[in-house]
């Protein structure tokens, strides 16, 4: 493997362009989710376009904060956008290497999602509201859980392709035969489902009402405060499906920095993310809700499966 | 030479400070003044001192006077010990300064004494790390545990004395065990001198026994899980200055003392070793961050932290030991980086959060957090500094914890790519243990910031505090900066805590640094660039304020207005979730993890094992007196009694009495041969 330098200005600019276009392609992936969910409850429901416009109409509407908050709150929607547009800058999304290596980093990455958890969980301290209170402790007890499990199938992947960049991860998966197959599709697995619930689904999180504890954190924001703090929810949602694709389905990308094959390869994905989507959109609409205080139940069984993933490794399969 | 003048300097300094306090006993005012003026002068000492030899990498050795025959007071800075007098100068720049405005907190409460017993314990350290010989080392130890154990008592509460007592226990305990090692090294080699220790020929029995002694007996002042249990009593019952400079450095002296002996002296000759240290690194990193979620008293949790930190420096310090008795330099440096980077980096935002909470208890008196909320507003300065302080010890990028954070992760990786089957395995346990520990620092100090600073004030003080003094927050303000710098300067400062890495490892200096990034050796493994980082974070908010402004419309300007929605009730401040309720839902997931605390600390035993030795004595001291001490007094009383007769008052015979005793002393000389 060649060693990591500094990208160019070419690179930079895809990495800027593919963050950008997410941004504009979260309230489509929103949007989608609650069309499915109608769908899957045979009412008729929005149109796959409803999020931009609840969206377009809050970024109208005057921001009103609670009188405890502070400057936290206020600031909360920015940080939370430019920490995921970070991540969103290194996904190696439509080429194989990473566009921004110098975030390209899984434990870089892993730790930007940490900032973005900091602040939206902190935000709800500091509305002064109970629920968003309660929701932020539970926000962070979920984060808790999932991170083992992400970070062990992640750690998996980083030994069969030997670096924690996910640039060559994503390189040595499209491209070399895989010397430990049961260990790619275990710790597949597993960090499937690390993503699922950091998605913010059902069973472990009710994304519809908003004030459920779970989305607690935003109980209190309103107008162009609440739609930024929506634009980045569903933000992450698509970085982190495309981090899992990123690791774990990274085929038909552009091998050159030519338009034509740009394109193609954001039509590929695009496909990807919509199965992506439709999968989570499945799951989510025929499980019911969890007891909070009995999540960790399940993660166990995520985790149980990230660790078998390892013993796979360790053994060859 | 230039160095050792200063390190010179600023021993004499710390002792003028210390002496100065002492004098002004009846102006206190003036001894806080001063002892903070000079403590800060001290520390800028000290920084000159260290600074020259960490870039330059020499090394340099003094003989001095020793007024004992059996040893040899030598000094000796090197890469490690200019390392640390660096972190120690460093926090007594900041502490110092604090200390000028906080110690009016306890005037008439004895800060004279305070001032003293602070510069003796910052002198103690700040030789310790240079002297190069088993003697003074255990002298200077000693002082510093004293010095210290004084600080703990300065409340002069039932609590502290308490608190006091279980750490002088722990200290001394610990001191025993060092003893025994340098006693067994010292037999075997015939010299109290680190160098001679470090060329001792062991057989590996008595290498490994040596270095379990060491381990666990620095590990009980690191405060390793389960000798843990003083931290959390010492540290919220001594000011916030001294357990700042207790919780940055004082305990790092417990790590320096692993790493001498088991690095320096032994070599790390044996693989166990090294998996047992990253095995208490990763279980001390664990259980003490869970720990500290359960507490609501903001300096106990802090203290947990501590716990947490240490065993993060462990898992590093336990890789480098792996990769040393491996044979794997390139390891055993990325290994040694991080640790020593961590080391440095937890010294400096811990400072700050010790300072931090001391503003905040200076200002409302109360170390309870669900008694704060909503400082923010009105503590600003302090809040941003202590906002800064969290996100770096919760490991985010770009700042400080996050970058030696990082060097863990690389070596771990490394360990687990190129090592054999136990690195194999060892290296993925290590990886959860941090990521979980990650992620419970992150709740933990979301919870901290957001009980003590944001949201409703949760009781009458905190509506009423203002901002500390200036030069508080200069105290905490400089070690929020330094976070920042040592973060986003990484790939400045990286290259040359290598340098003191690989010289300690004995190995030729790694690169870990490609223009302005870091690499962990090998540049195809994974780069970072926290300057970049940080740039791109910034620039990154033009986005959603260019979605902002695009979209204004013609809406009212943002504004504060209302309460926050409480279910159709009236709002009130106490409404919002407290301390413990906010971490709730984790406490009864992780619920036998928190029994275990009870089993595994050795406090109690050590106290039961004190009761007895106090009961025994006292058992022991009526039967002294039955059997030995009342016959004797009865028999002088009967000699009295019996020779009564001879004064019965007459004054006749009392003239007998003066002649035979003249006649007697007239033949005495003659018999005793005196003519």
């Amino acid at each position: 493997m060649q060693g990591l330098e500094m990208p160019s200005p070419e690179w930079i600019a895809l990495a800027v362009v593919q963050a950008l276009i997410m941004i504009g392609l979260a309230p489509l992936a929103t949007g989608f989710s609650r069309v499915l969910r109608a769908k899957m409850h045979s009412r008729k429901g929005p149109g796959i376009l409803q999020d931009y416009r609840d969206i377009r109409k809050l970024l109208r509407r005057q921001d009103i904060r609670p009188n405890p908050s502070g400057i936290i709150f206020k600031v909360m929607p920015m940080i939370l956008m430019s920490s995921i547009l970070l991540v969103a800058m290194a996904l190696p999304t439509v080429t194989n290497s990473s566009p921004f290596p110098i975030a390209g980093d899984v434990i870089t990455d892993i730790y930007l999602f940490a900032i973005f958890r900091f602040f939206f969980a902190l935000s709800g301290l500091d509305s002064g509201s109970v629920y968003a209170g309660v929701g932020s402790g539970r926000e962070l007890t979920l984060g808790v859980l999932v991170e083992p499990i992400l970070m062990l199938s992640i750690f998996t992947m980083a030994l069969t392709a030997g670096t924690f960049d996910l640039g060559y991860i994503s390189t040595y998966m499209a491209t070399e035969s895989w010397s430990v197959p049961g260990a790619v599709l275990l710790a597949g697995a597993a960090c499937a489902f690390a993503v699922f619930i950091e998605m913010g689904k059902l069973p472990f999180d009710c994304a519809e009402a908003e004030q459920e504890l779970q989305e607690g954190p935003i109980t209190e924001y309103s107008g162009s405060g609440l739609a930024m703090v929506k634009l980045a929810l569903g933000l992450k949602q698509l970085v982190v499906a495309q981090l899992f694709l990123a690791i774990f389905v990274p085929f038909g990308k552009a091998v050159e920095l030519t338009l034509g094959a740009l394109s193609v390869a954001a039509v590929i994905l695009f496909i990807k993310l919509f199965v992506v989507f439709l999968i989570a959109g499945v799951i989510e609409n025929s499980v019911a809700r969890t007891r909070f205080l009995k999540t960790h139940h399940l993660t166990w069984v995520g985790f149980g499966i990230a660790v078998l993933g390892f013993v796979f490794y360790l053994i060859g399969l | 030479m230039m160095s050792l003048d200063f390190l010179l300097l600023a021993i004499l300094l710390y002792i003028a400070a210390a002496v100065t306090s002492l004098l002004c006993y009846k102006q206190e005012s003036l001894a806080i003044k001063l002892t903070g003026g000079i403590g800060a002068l001290a520390g800028l000492a000290g920084i000159a001192a260290s600074l020259p030899i960490l870039l330059s990498g020499e090394v340099i050795v003094k003989q001095l006077y020793s007024p004992f025959i059996f040893s040899d007071f030598i000094i000796r800075l090197d890469g490690l010990s200019a390392f640390m007098l660096m972190v120690i100068s460093l926090l007594v720049v900041a502490t110092a300064i604090y200390s000028i405005s906080y110690m009016k907190e306890y005037l008439g409460k004895g800060a004279w004494a305070m001032g003293f017993f602070m510069n003796s314990f910052i002198a103690s350290m700040v030789v310790l790390v240079v002297c190069d010989n088993a003697f003074y080392f255990i002298v200077f130890f000693e002082m510093m545990s004293l010095a210290s154990y004084f600080l703990v008592l300065c409340e002069q509460s039932e609590k502290a004395v308490k608190a006091g007592l279980q750490y002088f226990l722990m200290a001394h305990a610990g001191s025993v065990l060092i003893m025994i090692a340098f006693y067994i090294l010292y037999r075997e080699t015939g010299s109290l001198n680190f160098a001679d220790f470090a060329n001792a020929e062991l057989t590996s029995f008595q290498a490994s026994s040596v270095f379990l002694l060491a381990f666990f007996g620095f590990g009980a002042k690191a405060g390793i899980i389960t000798l843990h249990g003083w931290l959390p009593q010492a540290h919220p019952a001594a000011p916030s200055h001294a357990s700042a400079m207790m919780s940055g450095v004082m305990v790092k002296i417990g790590v320096f003392g692993i790493i001498k002996v088991s690095i320096d002296f032994l070599g790390a000759e044996i693989a166990w070793w090294g998996y047992l240290v990253l095995a208490f690194g990763c279980v001390s990193s664990v259980l003490g961050v869970l720990y500290a979620l359960a507490e609501h008293d903001i300096k106990r949790l802090l203290a947990y932290h501590t716990v947490e930190n240490v065993g993060i420096i462990l898992i590093g310090v336990g890789i480098a030991m792996i990769g040393m008795s491996n044979e794997m330099p390139v390891l055993a440096a990325l290994g040694m980086l991080g640790a020593l980077y961590h080391l440095l980096n937890h010294a400096v935002f811990k400072g700050l959060l010790f300072l931090g909470a001391g503003s905040v208890i200076y200002r409302i008196h109360t170390k309870d957090m669900d008694k704060m909320g909503g400082l923010a507003k009105l503590m600003p300065l302090t809040a941003f500094a202590f906002l800064i302080g969290t996100l770096a010890i919760s490991a985010l990028p770009p700042l400080n914890g996050f970058v030696s954070e990082w060097f863990i992760y690389q070596s771990l990786l490394t360990m687990s790519k190129e090592g054999g089957m136990a690195m194999k395995v060892a290296a993925p346990i290590a990886v959860v243990m941090l990521a979980i520990t990650g992620a419970l620092a992150c709740m933990c100090f979301v919870k901290v910031f957001g009980v003590c600073f944001t949201g409703a004030a949760r009781s009458k003080q905190a509506t009423k505090a203002t901002e500390v003094p200036m030069t508080m927050v200069f105290g905490t303000a400089s070690l929020a900066i330094l976070c920042i710098v040592l973060g986003v300067g990484a790939p400045w400062i990286a290259p040359v805590i290598s340098g003191v890495a690989s010289a300690l490892v004995d190995t030729q200096t790694i690169t870990v640094t490609q223009g302005i990034a870091l690499i962990p050796s090998e540049p195809s493994q994974a780069i970072l660039s926290t300057p970049i980082i940080a740039i791109t974070l910034l620039a990154l908010l033009i986005v959603p304020m260019a979605i902002l402004s695009f979209f204004k419309g013609p809406k009212m300007p943002s504004r504060n207005a209302g309460d926050p929605w409480a279910c159709g009730y009236v709002y009130e401040e106490k409404m919002s979730v407290s301390a413990g309720g906010f971490t709730q839902p984790l406490r009864s997931m992780f619920a036998p993890l928190y029994t275990m605390r009870k089993i595994l600390d050795p406090a109690p035993w050590l106290k039961k094992f004190l009761q007895a030795l106090t009961t025994g004595a006292s058992l022991l001291e009526p039967q002294i007196d039955n059997k030995i001490i009342s016959p004797l007094v009865r028999f002088v009383k009967w000699i009295g009694k019996s020779i009564q007769w001879f004064q019965y008052g007459d004054f006749r015979a009392y003239c007998l009495y003066i002649v035979v005793a003249l006649l007697v002393l007239l033949f005495v000389p003659f018999n005793l041969g005196v003519n």
